[in-house]
């Protein structure tokens, strides 16, 4: 066996004296057992010897020896035990002994540690456990996001009329040949980026014994081929997996198992057991409601789109609206697919002059305007975002002008009701505005520089095209900023 | 030197008198009144009162740890009282308390000298140090050991 590694914080009412005989109590006697020991201190002089959230994540247990409330959300998934700081000067033996055989999972609802019930509900509640797969996702998303939006700018292509329309690779070239790589290794980080946030939702729920099903459970769900979908599940499905997955496992464990197969419980027979069951229930009971769902809603747009011809800035809002609804899940890829059907199909039709410009107009211009909208919120509502926030909005705005939409899905896990409210109403003000002003989409970038990356025709040279995006980033910056809370 | 603003021989103290825990911290306030560590007696026992009513600031083995971060304190001390009475002091043992460290913290955001009686707190989980503490019977002594503890942080 490894030396077991024990964090802990310890904290008094006054922050004098206890606090600083608790932490040098348990550091005496984890150390004198072998144990690797590390106790941060928040007294009066502030939080010293810091625990960093890599020997959090490293450590077997956390003792909490505190009196006064302290920020629990690091210590989500981890086995804690809290008592009373006396207890930690009192009897630090025993209390490193207990906390090593009977701390259990913070996190959970009703959680017992020590003798203090620690589950107000809240804690242990839905957005603890997002944030804490938020946490992890966000640096994938970062990295494989701006290297894709790096290698999405060299992807347009001009046709024979020298218009910037077509879209991929230009392999002979080594530029293109590089660039074509980077783009398949930033759809690499989105394509883990979903299961990974799913598999540390379900850790924060449920513990280690839970990644593996919520991550498998997660790739399947977003995967279109193998639901036999048009779309995968996009990060709403995840969440839904997630939750799904971790409550299952957290059943699991209740089970009382015969003493001869517990150590195999949590690193073999709940894994087994939880993995396939949930991979049989996003096969067999996600794929197909939302397959059909997703034909449901694109059958609903061909009607819409054939009634409603005359009133272009109806398709256009509602068009837009599934754009920010889900950021890259099924209504997005609905609206994205008929969007490029009913273009590629009028033109067949009717030749490029008849071409229905209306659907594939209203997705492109309402597929920045989620991260762009985030970004502009952070610039304009500077004390309503944190650090981590303010850096994930500022790279939301590096993928978000190149057309990447997914910068965004921080902020909608996060913060789901808010934030689907601000990018559904902003997206639906671009996409109705660029359709009921005319403009037509040929190709470029979705994004304000789309009419300078792409071909766009339009009233007003460049301006419309601008003028209707930015709106409906305006329109999301603006909802954001007025709900949102100040960051404490 | 900052430690001897805190501690030096002069706040030690032998009380032959006292036998209830009231009393010895009436005897700590007036002592820190008299040292000019604080402005007012009372203000300061009331202090120190109030934080034992929240916890027991009695430990392990004869030794308390009485303290109070009050407006009336002018200057940031540690007191040593040794008792010729063991006093009942609702310690964690249950033992009764031979000496006290008392300490007296000023409002304000100074953090050096908080540093100090952090130490000292620390300094308590050492069996050896409160050992010798406890057997020894000159104020020399006694404050030589203190300072063998405080001497890391002057490092």
């Amino acid at each position: 066996m490894s030396q077991k590694k024990i964090v802990g914080v310890t904290a008094c009412s006054a922050g004098i004296a206890h606090t600083y005989m608790a932490a040098e109590s348990l550091e005496k006697a984890g150390t004198e057992k072998g144990y690797q020991i590390k106790i941060e201190t928040q007294g009066s002089i502030g939080v010293e010897n810091a625990l960093t959230d890599q020997e959090i994540e490293e450590a077997d247990v956390v003792i909490l020896a505190v009196e006064i409330n302290i920020d629990m959300s690091r210590f989500n998934g981890k086995r804690v035990m809290r008592v009373r700081a006396s207890e930690a000067i009192k009897n630090p033996d025993e209390l490193i002994e207990n906390a090593l055989n009977e701390a259990t999972i913070y996190g959970e609802k009703g959680a017992k540690a020590g003798s203090v019930t620690m589950g107000k509900t809240e804690e242990g509640g839905f957005f603890q456990h997002i944030m804490a797969g938020i946490s992890y996702m966000i640096p994938m998303v970062i990295a494989s996001g701006l290297i894709l939006a790096i290698a999405n700018v060299y992807a347009f292509q001009r046709d024979e009329a020298g218009r910037i329309i077509e879209w991929g690779f230009d392999t002979s070239t080594v530029m293109g040949e590089l660039m074509s790589h980077l783009f398949d290794v930033g759809q690499v980080g989105f394509l883990l980026m979903i299961p990974l946030f799913a598999g540390f939702v379900a850790n924060s729920i449920a513990g280690k014994p839970a990644i593996a099903a919520a991550m498998i459970g997660t790739y399947i769900a977003n995967d279109a081929e193998m639901l036999g979908a048009e779309a995968g599940g996009g990060f709403l499905g995840a969440i839904l997996v997630a939750f799904a997955t971790g409550y299952l496992v957290k059943l699991l464990k209740k089970i009382p198992y015969p003493k001869l197969i517990q150590p195999i419980v949590p690193i073999m027979l709940i894994p087994l057991v939880s993995t396939l069951l949930i991979s049989l229930f996003v096969l067999y009971v996600v794929g197909n409601p939302m397959a059909s769902m997703m034909n449901f809603m694109y059958d609903g747009l061909t009607t819409l789109n054939e009634n409603y011809a005359a009133a272009p800035v109806l398709v256009g809002v509602i068009i837009g609206a599934m754009i920010g609804i889900d950021l890259g899940g099924p209504f997005n890829k609905t609206a994205l697919v008929f969007g490029t059907a009913v273009f590629t199909d009028t033109v067949a039709k009717y030749g490029i002059e008849g071409a229905n410009f209306v659907p594939q107009t209203a997705t492109q211009a309402a597929i920045s305007v989620a991260p762009l909208g985030i970004w502009l919120a952070s610039i304009l509502f500077k004390k309503k975002f944190s650090p981590t926030e303010k850096v994930s909005a500022h790279s939301a705005f590096g993928m978000g002008i190149v057309g990447v939409t997914e910068g965004a899905i921080p902020f909608a896990a996060q913060d789901p009701v808010r934030m689907i409210t601000a990018f559904v109403a902003g997206s639906a003000v671009a996409g109705g505005l660029a359709a009921g002003l005319g403009i037509k989409f040929y190709g470029g970038i979705g994004s304000p520089i789309g009419t300078f990356i792409g071909y766009i025709e339009q009233p007003i040279p460049f301006i419309t095209w601008i003028f209707s995006v930015m709106m409906g980033v305006l329109v999301t910056a603006l909802i954001i900023g007025f709900t949102k809370k100040k960051v404490e | 030197m900052m430690m001897n603003d805190i501690f030096d021989v002069n706040n030690i103290e032998f009380n032959s008198n006292t036998k209830t825990k009231d009393e010895a911290l009436q005897f700590i306030a007036s002592f820190a009144e008299n040292a000019g560590i604080v402005k007012s007696a009372k203000a300061y026992y009331k202090g120190l009162k109030k934080r034992e009513k929240e916890v027991t600031t009695g430990f392990k083995d004869g030794i308390a740890i009485p303290h109070s971060k009050h407006k009336t304190v002018i200057k940031p001390a540690l007191m040593l009282v040794k008792y010729d009475h063991p006093i009942e002091w609702e310690s964690m043992d249950d033992k009764p308390v031979h000496i006290t460290f008392a300490l007296a913290i000023p409002e304000g955001k100074n953090q050096e000298h908080l540093k100090v009686l952090s130490t000292i707190s620390r300094a308590l989980i050492d069996e050896d140090f409160t050992n010798s503490i406890l057997a020894a019977s000159s104020k020399e002594d006694m404050y030589q050991l203190v300072q063998g503890k405080l001497s890391d942080l002057n490092d």
